[in-house]
């Protein structure tokens, strides 16, 4: 693979600020007045910012970004003082004054306007959260309230990276004048209505819409995410550093690996408020896997963690070498902290992270096996923090029909258990108690499977490793019981969690006549990983194609047992879409927040 | 035009305003996007899926398109441009088709 840093390709900072007012003489709608952006001409006043701004109090930021961009008496800055966005939305932005406009900062001043700005022009709490998912890279279906917004705004990018803003209406104006000047294309591809206005009404009669779709993003934008808003002003009021310090339990799932358990160690970094340095040791519930894992953490606007954490010394061949990133959000009591650690070329591999404080008394996190068939018998491991030594058969408790046989072993970390299952023992979820302590819906105790369907339903890799890295997708089964009303799709069903003894295959999805993609996409392994093909055209394939193409990935689950007629249970099919694309040739990432690069 | 004014010093002196004003115009308005031969002009959703959520439309093969979508700038958040973040992304190559080993991975 090869990889490059852009260049500064300085001689085109020349071009930035001339097409936002270049069009200003063609355009209708005058973009907004870039100068108010970076004018550097004397006569040229710096404009207050004609809405309320955040005034810079950081001498450090005056000083990299004052040249530019200048202060008001109230030292509100122009553009700076517009706008604040998550760490990650900062950092992109600190990045571009850097590889277009031409600014040059040192690691260590550039690493302190970052941590300026992301806590003191940050989001609330209640900001951050809606658009996690962006920070958290999690490929969902989002879907924003707005559908003319949405169209103009996430042809390129997510509309997380809308959605984490927030700015007056001019700086919103300014944020897609920076568009068209830089991407002049943008105008056709989304920003400008092109053809005659409409004339005929709409269906209610009144007068049709003929705005620009980036007038009309501009317009809900600037109503739906405002510079100022109760819930900054009440969360930078009340913002403090995190206390975090102490250990903490952790339960986790990642797709293809079934439940994780461990505990965290968070120590203060010297002479720091918002560093720490954690020490992590986990456990893979299903196959007893260990690993430990040292850390290092920034918290940003009292609630936003993001770290990076790498396999302890002794495990250099371990496949996450560059390490798992972490984003995580702490929860305003600080009592719990929820996110996702992740890695791969694209993010793609992770694990969905809860942690809760431990304090003195016993956690009950969950089981290695917490569907629980009736009639059925065997050993089964409970997880924990701080466990009681001295605990007995007694103290652990399934509810009626869950027979605790015999203590296997016991450690504060976990407890082994055998337990039989009684062969009329009512379905559903139980709540599981050890000493007094409980995990509610712990386990889970069903007659058979009903349905299988796989996770996530619409899947995507991408083509790699000849040249640029691959995107793998790792496939799940997770399996539902129709409960005790036996029907589908009621209240009543059960979720017994992810599956692992499946077949796994790929099967041709006919989008085109004579369609023969499954030869060329790449292979599933037996633990629903997806593997690409290679990245490059194909001389094999007509046109030279890419080993492009769009399959059906299909999971067969066999079942054992009798239905009510005595006959054998029948196997068990569900399929999902996967989509095999082509590489990103450029990646946004901004792995500076974590104090790295 | 007196904006029309670069604005770091090195900028200055090596961009004299008439090259700056031809970039600034773009393209002509009414000509509609450049759509690279063998390509079907979809931009949503977009880079990884033709208008049907397959793949059956993209452009075939996407090397092919590399040199067009960096010139044009067609899409910006995923192949380099050559206006701002790339000028010598394709420098390496006579035809992405044939030398697409040789091109970088970009992190603007
Ligand atoms: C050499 C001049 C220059 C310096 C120094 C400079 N900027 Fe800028 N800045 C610009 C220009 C030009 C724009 C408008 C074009 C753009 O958005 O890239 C801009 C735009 C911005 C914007 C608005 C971006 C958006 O998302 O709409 C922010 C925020 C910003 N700068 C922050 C900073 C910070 C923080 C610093 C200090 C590290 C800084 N700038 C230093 C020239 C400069
Ligand atoms: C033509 C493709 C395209 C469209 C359409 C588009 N964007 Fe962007 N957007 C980009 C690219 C490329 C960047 C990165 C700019 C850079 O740093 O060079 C970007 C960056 C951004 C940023 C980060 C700015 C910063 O300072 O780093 C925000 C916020 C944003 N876009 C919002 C929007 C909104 C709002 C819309 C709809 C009105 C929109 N985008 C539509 C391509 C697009």
């Amino acid at each position: 693979m090869r990889v490059a840093r852009s260049k500064t390709p300085w001689i085109f900072a020349a071009v930035i600020s001339l097409p936002l007012l270049g069009f200003s003489q063609q355009q209708t709608t005058p973009p907004a007045n870039p100068a108010a952006t970076a004018d550097q001409s004397k006569e040229a006043k710096p404009k207050p910012p004609e809405e309320d701004g955040i005034p810079v109090t950081s001498d450090v930021v005056r000083q990299a970004c004052g040249s530019c961009h200048k202060s008001d008496e109230k030292k509100r800055m122009t553009r700076i003082s517009a706008r604040r966005t998550t760490p990650e939305g900062w950092q992109e932005t600190i990045r571009r004054m850097v590889s277009l406009n031409g600014v040059q900062l040192d690691p260590e001043t550039a690493r302190q306007v970052l941590r300026y700005l992301a806590n003191n022009h940050g989001l609330a709490p209640e900001e951050a959260l809606p658009a996690a998912f962006e920070v958290e890279k999690q490929s969902i279906d989002y879907h924003y309230s707005d559908k003319d917004t949405e169209n103009t705004c996430h042809s390129c990018h997510s509309m997380g990276r809308v959605i984490s803003q927030r700015r007056t209406k001019s700086d919103w104006e300014l944020l897609v004048a920076m568009h068209r000047g830089y991407y002049p294309l943008s105008d056709f591809q989304a920003f400008r209505r092109f053809g005659p206005p409409q004339t005929t009404p709409g269906p209610d009669g009144r007068p049709p819409d003929n705005r620009h779709p980036m007038d009309k993003a501009i317009a809900n934008l600037s109503g739906a995410f405002p510079l100022i808003t109760p819930e900054w002003s009440a969360w930078s009021a009340n913002m403090r550093p995190a206390r975090i310090t102490g250990t903490w339990a952790i339960a986790g799932t990642q797709p293809g690996k079934g439940a994780i358990f461990g505990t965290m160690t968070i120590r203060a970094k010297d002479g720091a408020d918002d560093e720490f340095i954690t020490s992590t040791k986990l456990t893979s519930a299903r196959s007893g896997e260990t690993a430990s894992r040292e850390g290092k953490v920034i918290v940003y606007t009292g609630f936003q963690w993001r770290g990076r954490s790498t396999r302890a010394a002794s495990n250099q061949a371990s496949p996450d070498q560059e390490g798992l990133r972490e984003v995580m959000f702490i929860d305003r009591n600080m009592q719990s902290i929820k996110g996702r650690w992740y890695t791969g070329a694209y993010d793609e591999m992770g694990l969905e992270v809860e942690m809760t404080r431990i304090g003195a008394g016993p956690v009950v996190l969950g089981m290695d096996h917490p569907t629980l068939a009736t009639g059925g018998s065997g050993t089964y491991t409970i997880f924990g923090a701080n466990l009681p030594a001295n605990v007995a058969a007694g103290d652990i408790d399934f509810g009626a029909g869950v027979k605790v046989a015999r203590l296997v072993s016991a450690t504060p970390s976990e407890i082994k258990v055998e337990l039989n299952i009684a062969g009329d023992a009512k379905i559903g979820y139980r709540d599981l108690f050890v000493s007094g302590v409980v995990k509610e819906r712990g386990a889970v105790v069903f007659d058979k499977v009903d349905e299988i369907r796989v996770k996530p339903q619409a899947g995507m890799a991408r083509l790699g490793g000849a040249n640029f890295p691959k995107q793998f997708q790792q496939f799940e089964v997770i399996a539902y019981n129709y409960g005790p009303d036996g029907k589908p799709d009621t209240k009543d069903d059960l979720e017994l969690g992810p599956m692992t003894k499946v077949t796994w295959s790929v099967e041709e999805y006919a989008a085109t006549y004579g369609d023969d993609d499954i030869k060329y996409v790449g292979t599933i392994d037996q633990n629903g990983l997806f593997t690409p093909n290679v990245d490059g055209p194909n001389p094999q394939r007509p046109r030279n194609a890419n080993n492009v193409g769009d399959v059906w990935v299909v999971a067969v689950l066999t079942r054992t047992g009798k239905d009510k007629d005595g006959k054998d249970l029948p196997p068990l099919r569900a399929r999902a879409h996967l989509l095999v694309t082509v590489p990103l040739y450029m990646r946004w990432d901004t792995p500076e927040v974590e104090g790295g690069k | 035009m007196k904006h029309l004014k670069p604005i770091n010093s090195k900028a200055r002196k090596i961009a004299p305003p008439d090259d700056v004003v031809a970039l600034s115009q773009g393209p002509a308005p009414q000509s509609g996007p450049h759509i690279p031969l063998g390509c079907t002009f979809i931009f949503s959703p977009g880079w990884e899926t033709d208008s049907s959520g397959g793949t059956a439309g993209l452009c075939t093969p996407v090397e092919r398109d590399l040199f067009d979508c960096h010139n044009g700038c067609f899409w910006p958040a995923q192949v380099p441009d050559q206006l701002n973040h790339a000028p010598d992304w394709t420098g390496k190559c006579a035809s992405a088709q044939k030398d697409w080993r040789k091109i970088d991975l970009i992190f603007p």
